[in-house]
């Protein structure tokens, strides 16, 4: 979230807006990603137990990770529109698990939530936050299409370096000195 | 009858701690940066100037990229050589290092559960766990995928089928024998 990690509020719902799926655009992604037979046009989607075209899960996840870039962006707008400064979200860590629930078919429209369900410090990287996040996707049926739980950074805004570390990074800064310093970590 | 995958593999033609290697793929700037406008756009994704000046230090794949890579090498090498029937999702997925302009990725999958679906006679669960590397064999990224695979005896019943050669809901781990 593109907020401080002391603003992120636990079991918030954040919504992440929708996405419908086209053939087109199932077709496309699979033929670069994912081409098994029931994810492409006339290769025989109608004999899988499917009973015809559906989108690559990976597909879906993809696009709920794009919503959740747009997302971020239009919060740190908003933040900025209130005139704070947003915070800062790090790379994604991991997934702990993403389980596919039912499968999206050409013209599903699947809508995107997120919440944070729990959040802690860092211990190995100082200034930044690990937070639990849940991300729900379901159909237009309400059916549940996937449900996630992933690993991100979120930076703390009211960290302040220990002593320690900023004589280390002060001796980072010395030629020569940092890439020895950079070697032993 | 399944005419797509009647001649393929099926869930009784696959063996725990089968490791199937994966082709390779060299991730261009232009794959990089195409894939991050549509599904990714920070811009250490999309910009090289921008890219130095990240944590990443140039310009590198999305992770989800990667994953997606991931699975388009294990498509070609096993997924669509195999009956398979669908993903059902993946768990302890873990980006190691970032996927650089020109990386070359590749990396094995190795079977390390399969197991009957209790409720479906038609299907068997295959989990296999991918280890990807690139072309200074660093791992880039590791993960366990499940995948359901058609069985061949999914028109008998229940009590016509063979024993089990494990039974993970009950608690029995492969090389039990009972």
């Amino acid at each position: 979230m593109t907020r401080w990690f002391e603003d992120i509020t636990i079991d918030e719902a954040f919504p992440l807006g929708s996405h419908t799926f086209t053939e087109a655009e199932i077709v496309r992604f699979a033929a670069d990603y994912d081409p098994q037979y029931f994810h492409l046009s006339g290769a025989g989607a109608e004999y899988s137990h499917f009973g015809g075209l559906i989108a690559s899960g990976w597909h879906t996840v993809v696009v709920g990770h794009r919503k959740m870039v747009d997302a971020l962006e239009a919060e740190e707008q908003r933040l900025r529109g209130l005139g704070q400064e947003p915070g800062v979200s790090g790379p994604g860590a991991g997934v702990n698990r993403m389980e596919f629930k039912s499968p999206v078919r050409p013209g599903d429209t699947v809508t995107y939530t997120l919440v944070v369900s729990a959040k802690r410090p860092s211990n190995s990287l100082p200034g930044w936050g690990i937070l639990t996040n849940q991300l729900s996707a379901v159909n237009q049926h309400g059916e549940p299409v996937y449900h996630a739980e992933l690993i991100g950074f979120s930076k703390l805004r009211d960290f302040k370096m220990p002593f320690r570390l900023r004589i280390l990074e002060a001796l980072t800064k010395v030629p020569g000195l940092g890439k020895l310093l950079n070697k032993r970590s | 009858m399944n005419l797509v995958t009647a001649e393929r593999r099926h869930f009784e033609d696959l063996a725990l701690g089968e490791v199937v290697g994966l082709g390779r793929i060299t991730v261009t700037k232009e794959m990089i940066t195409s894939f991050a406008r549509e599904f990714d756009p920070f811009p250490f994704h999309l910009d090289e100037e921008a890219a130095k000046e990240s944590l990443l230090g140039g310009l590198a794949a999305s992770g989800w990229q990667t994953g997606a890579l991931t699975l388009r090498l294990l498509t070609d090498a096993f997924l669509s050589r195999i009956a398979s029937a669908g993903g059902l999702g993946f768990s302890d997925l873990k980006w190691k290092r970032p996927v650089m302009k020109n990386d070359t990725i590749t990396g094995t999958a190795r079977i390390i559960e399969l197991r009957r679906s209790r409720h479906h006679p038609q299907w068997g669960v295959l989990t296999v766990e991918l280890d990807m590397r690139n072309q200074t064999d660093q791992p880039v990224m590791s993960m366990k995928l499940a995948n359901l695979v058609e069985t061949r005896n999914a028109g008998t019943t229940r009590h016509e089928q063979p024993a089990q050669p494990y039974d993970v809901e009950a608690g029995h781990e492969p090389g039990d024998t009972r």
